[in-house]
């Protein structure tokens, strides 16, 4: 009976062999997917790589198919980095993919196609997600390559526009396999520590190859879940990644992502000075306004003054009047006194006065009074008396003599 | 005055100043004293600006905690 090996035995063997043979043990193989399966419970990927001429099974368990960065698809063409050896139970030669990656501009657009469709379903891309970013910010997070002129163009920017901030780097690689785990993590490490108040992801201009990372659903997931505003800036402005659409604010540049991280200096000493120059019109204002209210009472008290004053004269006045009062009624006291006396001298001076004391009027027959040197003989006169008058005629008319005369002098 | 912590907070108190100073229930009194207040954060405030220099700082990504453990 000839040596039999079971089958086992057979494919434990092979799949010794397989192992042993290096290049096996560290693959990259390009070939199109299909039909790809997830497996519903155990989250294990299943699928065929293929090209024109041949096909090879492949799986990608679930730990790996967690972190890859694409929804993989029927189509695609892709390159899986992993080993190849048997699976024993089925005898069944396959690669095991720990990790892989659209290749060329049809598939990587069909991945980024698909993933974009994705989370825009769940509504990561959102306008009312986005949050705004902290207008001077004190400390801006940085995910970006140490040696990268991203960063150099971010430093130039803000120590120009404003460099009262602090940059916290997350130094990341932002290329090769390693790229996504150190760009997830940096994100993770700015956002835990309490400083920044938003971050920047960003790197400089490269090929569509070197910017795929960008496109990593675990970045897109990891700045989605951040609690402080994230701004993207990757490579220049025609280029356009997920971590872009997730983003709170995507830069075309790097520089231009730090523009609008922070204010410009040369904005904000404007805006101090005319704050200071509102406060200075402020007071001035104030002290106008204080001044005015204390003239307004100043001149109140000078109406006062004037009230007095008014008062004042209206007394003088009143005296001056009541002296005008008592002094014309003093004249006119002293006037009728002096034209009684002028009465009592007239009434002295009455020519009827004397007729009670003998002498007689000598009237004409006409009433006129005559003087006795007027009279000639034969004319009738009346002569009147105090009580009676007495109607005689002229005998004669004769001069005085000289005795009659000296008399006369001597009464005068 | 106590001295202001960082620029924006002194920024910030002068925006408060002047909304106080705006209120016409402020006493003449205390206006004076604002403006006196405002007039130390301008010159603290322009002086930060003259001398601020940026500054950078690095953090280890590695120490944070991670979403996943790696290989």
């Amino acid at each position: 009976m000839a040596e039999y090996i079971h089958v086992s035995a057979l494919n434990a063997l092979a799949r010794r062999v397989l192992e042993n043979c290096e290049p096996l043990n560290n693959l990259i193989v390009c070939g199109e997917i299909s039909n790809f399966t997830r497996h519903s419970k155990s989250g294990h990927l299943y699928f065929t790589l293929k090209d024109d001429q041949a096909s090879v099974k492949a799986v990608m368990f679930r730990d790996k198919a967690r972190l890859l960065g694409f929804a993989p698809q029927n189509g695609m063409l892709v390159l899986v980095y992993g080993r190849a050896t048997l699976y024993e139970r089925d005898g069944a030669f396959q690669v095991y993919a720990e990790y892989m990656r659209p290749f060329g501009a049809g598939a990587a657009q069909m991945a980024f196609d698909a993933l974009r469709r994705k989370l825009e379903a769940e509504g990561l891309f959102d306008p009312a997600r986005k949050r705004p970013l902290p207008p001077m910010p004190r400390c801006i997070g940085v995910v970006t390559s140490k040696t990268g002129a991203a960063l150099q163009d971010v430093c130039n920017i803000i120590s120009r526009r404003w460099p009262l901030t602090r940059l916290l780097l997350a130094p990341v690689n932002v290329q090769g396999l390693e790229a996504e785990q150190s760009i997830v993590s940096g994100i993770h490490a700015l956002d835990a520590d309490p400083r920044p108040e938003l971050i920047l992801v960003t790197r400089g201009g490269g090929s569509k190859e070197d910017l795929w990372v960008f496109n990593s659903e675990r970045i897109a997931r990891a700045v989605s879940q951040c609690r402080k505003p994230v701004v993207s800036a990757v490579g220049h402005e025609i280029d356009y990644t997920i971590l872009d659409y997730v983003a709170d604010l995507r830069a075309p540049t790097p520089s231009a992502a730090a523009e609008l991280c922070v204010p410009d200096v040369r904005q904000v000493r404007q805006n101090l000075f005319i704050l200071g120059q509102n406060i200075q019109k402020n007071i001035q204002s104030r002290w106008q306004m204080c001044y005015n209210n204390l003239n307004a009472l100043a001149s109140r008290r000078v109406l006062d003054a004037q009230k007095t004053a008014v008062e004042n004269r209206a007394q003088t006045l009143q005296e001056l009047s009541d002296a005008i009062l008592s002094q014309k009624q003093m004249l006119f006291r002293q006037k009728q006194t002096a034209l009684q006396h002028a009465a009592a001298v007239a009434e002295s001076l009455n020519p009827y006065g004397v007729l009670a004391r003998g002498y007689t009027i000598v009237r004409d027959r006409k009433g006129q009074c005559r003087t006795v040197d007027q009279l000639k003989a034969g004319q009738e006169i009346t002569l009147q008396g105090i009580h009676v008058t007495a109607d005689c005629t002229v005998n004669m008319v004769r001069p005085l003599s000289g005795e009659d005369q000296d008399e006369n002098a001597q009464k005068l | 005055m106590k001295t202001p912590k960082n620029f924006e907070e002194g920024l910030a108190r002068l925006q408060q100043i002047l909304q106080q100073m705006q209120d016409e229930t402020t006493t003449l009194d205390k206006s004076v004293k604002l403006y006196a207040e405002a007039a130390q954060l301008i010159a603290y405030c322009n002086t930060t600006l003259e001398n601020a220099k940026l500054q950078i700082e690095e953090i280890d990504a590695a120490a944070a905690p991670k979403e996943t453990a790696g290989e």
